[in-house]
């Protein structure tokens, strides 16, 4: 007689501790999966080194020194600025890596830089003198479609759009080098 | 009538699709061929622009000295000089700024760009807030502080927007004057209407020798900030009446602006021809911008009459006008400012109106 309540009851503590391991199964995945989410934000953020996961730059050799030089913590007065001239500088100094999506040039060819063909200042007096009349072209061409035909050119690669920081970073780095040097619009270099 | 063959059926679907995409290809052409015409042909000044490209000494040549900087006793290096196709562009985004609607040409749509496709009101131009043609100057010749300069604001251009949280190119900030200020549409960052004007502002920059990355005075407004008042807090009838008693002689009494013969000659505050909730003049948006406009350039002849706390009052009723609705509010938003836009104009007649009459009865009784 008292054997099938005990079944009952038996039943009932089964049931309640397939619900319990039900229970702990989807909070354990749904920790596992938060904590692997986090994990990996974490190690991007912080350990990864990858530039690709980092606002900031990857501090590229001479950009300390060039840093310094050209005073750029003085200019824009935000870290938005700093770190878009920081990028402008690297994409100079080391196109092929920084938009090797827009240059088929890798690390052994020769040009594979902004800067293997011009110089900071160059750049700099080029977008003081941008949005002019260039008559081998026709029509008038301003500072970004010169950058964006570098590419497709010079770089042997492909047109970046005119708001890729490719193109945007080159134009605030540029602009940064022309208030060091007090440039005005339509400035000429001195003759050498 | 028979019916054609299958095959025939087919082929003359498809001899129409291409026809079609033959005919959009040649509006296309045709398109381009127009405007690269227009580039080609010369500039008819409006008044304003042939005095100050004049002043400036605007010409075509290989080099360019500022005739201004020159008046002014200084001898600034002769810069870059500009091609005949340089000039003309520099005219065009003069008479852009000046004149945005083509109400001073012959032709608006050829020699403004088509520009009233970007603008959905009748109303705005350019010079209306950027005054002075975007180069507004005191009476001694010099740039006045909080100006909205056009040339200054090239110079610092590409820094971050704190409105935006983006580092603004001077293009991106045309394009949000069409569509918040003008509450339009964005024209693409290559066309001729803001390459134009980016061309002006460009030279105005060189005119007054400007050097990049300085911060000059005639930059932006000269903002006015609740705590350069008494801290009374911005008063919502005391502006209504300063409005009435200061503005409403220009503007209407709602503000919606006066119109002769079809021409704007002030524009209006309120309704659909004015800027947006989103544009930095509504008070509710950014709350320094318009007082330091009112300050700064109103009410008209009697400049810098009012005080700090008399133009917020004012921007704060005048921002409480019904108005379009920004372009992040949303349909609902948008629907229910369209229809304050119409029914409260009428209705607030009706009431001035019948207490206007009230008034007049009991002063004659």
């Amino acid at each position: 007689m008292d054997r099938a309540p005990d079944a009952a009851l038996a039943k009932v503590r089964e049931r309640r501790r397939a619900a319990r391991r039900a229970r702990l199964v989807v909070v354990l995945r749904g920790t596992l999966g938060a904590a692997a989410v986090i994990g990996f934000a974490v190690w991007a953020h912080l350990g990864s080194g990858q530039p690709v996961f980092s606002p900031h730059g990857k501090p590229e050799a001479g950009w300390e020194a060039f840093h310094a030089a050209y005073d750029v913590d003085t200019f824009g007065r935000d870290g938005y600025f700093v770190r878009a001239i920081q990028s402008g500088y690297n994409l100079i100094h080391h196109t092929y890596r920084y938009a090797w999506r827009f240059t088929r040039k890798g690390a052994l060819d020769r040009p594979n830089a902004c800067i293997d063909c011009h110089s900071e200042t160059d750049l700099a007096y080029a977008f003081a003198s941008g949005d002019r009349y260039d008559a081998a072209l026709g029509r008038r061409i301003s500072f970004e479609e010169h950058v964006m035909r570098c590419y497709a050119t010079h770089l042997d690669g492909f047109v970046p759009t005119i708001y890729d920081p490719a193109v945007r970073d080159i134009r605030i780095f540029a602009r940064m080098v022309a208030h060091h040097l007090q440039l005005g619009e339509g400035a000429r270099e001195a003759p050498q | 009538m028979r019916p054609l063959p299958a095959g025939w059926a087919k082929a003359l679907r498809l001899a129409l699709l291409f026809g079609a995409l033959l005919g959009l290809y040649a509006l296309a052409v045709a398109r381009h061929e127009e405007r690269a015409q227009i580039r080609e042909q010369a500039v008819v000044l409006t008044p304003s622009c042939a005095d100050k490209l004049d002043r400036y000494g605007l010409a075509a040549g290989p080099d360019y000295v500022s005739t201004y900087m020159l008046a002014r006793g200084w001898h600034p290096d002769p810069r870059r000089g500009y091609s005949e196709q340089d000039v003309r562009a520099i005219q065009r985004g003069c008479n852009i700024i000046d004149d945005l609607q083509g109400q001073l040409a012959t032709d608006p749509g050829r020699e403004r760009w088509n520009s009233t496709r970007f603008v959905r009101g009748t109303h705005t131009s350019c010079d209306h807030c950027h005054q002075g043609i975007g180069d507004k100057q005191t009476a001694a010749g010099v740039p006045q502080t909080g100006s909205l300069s056009l040339g200054a604001s090239w110079v610092m251009a590409d820094m971050y927007d704190q409105f935006t949280g983006i580092l603004l190119p001077f293009e991106l900030r045309q394009m949000q004057c069409y569509i918040n200020s003008s509450n339009g549409y964005k024209p693409n960052v290559a066309d001729d209407l803001i390459r134009d004007v980016t061309a002006y502002s460009r030279f105005l920059a060189a005119a007054l020798d400007l050097r990049f990355g300085n911060r000059y005075a005639e930059q932006g407004i000269d903002e006015v900030t609740a705590s350069s008042t008494l801290k009374r807090g911005d008063d919502y009838v005391r502006g209504a009446a300063l409005f009435k008693e200061k503005c409403a002689r220009c503007h209407g009494p709602q503000g919606l602006g006066t119109v002769v013969e079809g021409k704007v000659v002030y524009p209006a505050l309120a309704g659909p021809n004015s800027f947006n909730h989103q544009s930095r003049n509504n008070f509710s948006f950014v709350s320094t911008i318009l007082p330091g406009f009112i300050c700064r350039n109103m009410p008209l002849g009697e400049e810098g009459t009012l005080s700090n706390q008399d133009c917020r009052d004012i921007g704060f009723y005048v921002s409480n006008l019904p108005r379009p609705a920004g372009d992040k509010e949303g349909p609902l938003a948008a629907l229910w400012n369209q229809l304050m836009m119409r029914v409260m104009p009428p209705m607030i007649h009706a009431v001035e109106t019948w207490r206007h009459a009230d008034t007049s009865g009991e002063s004659g009784a």
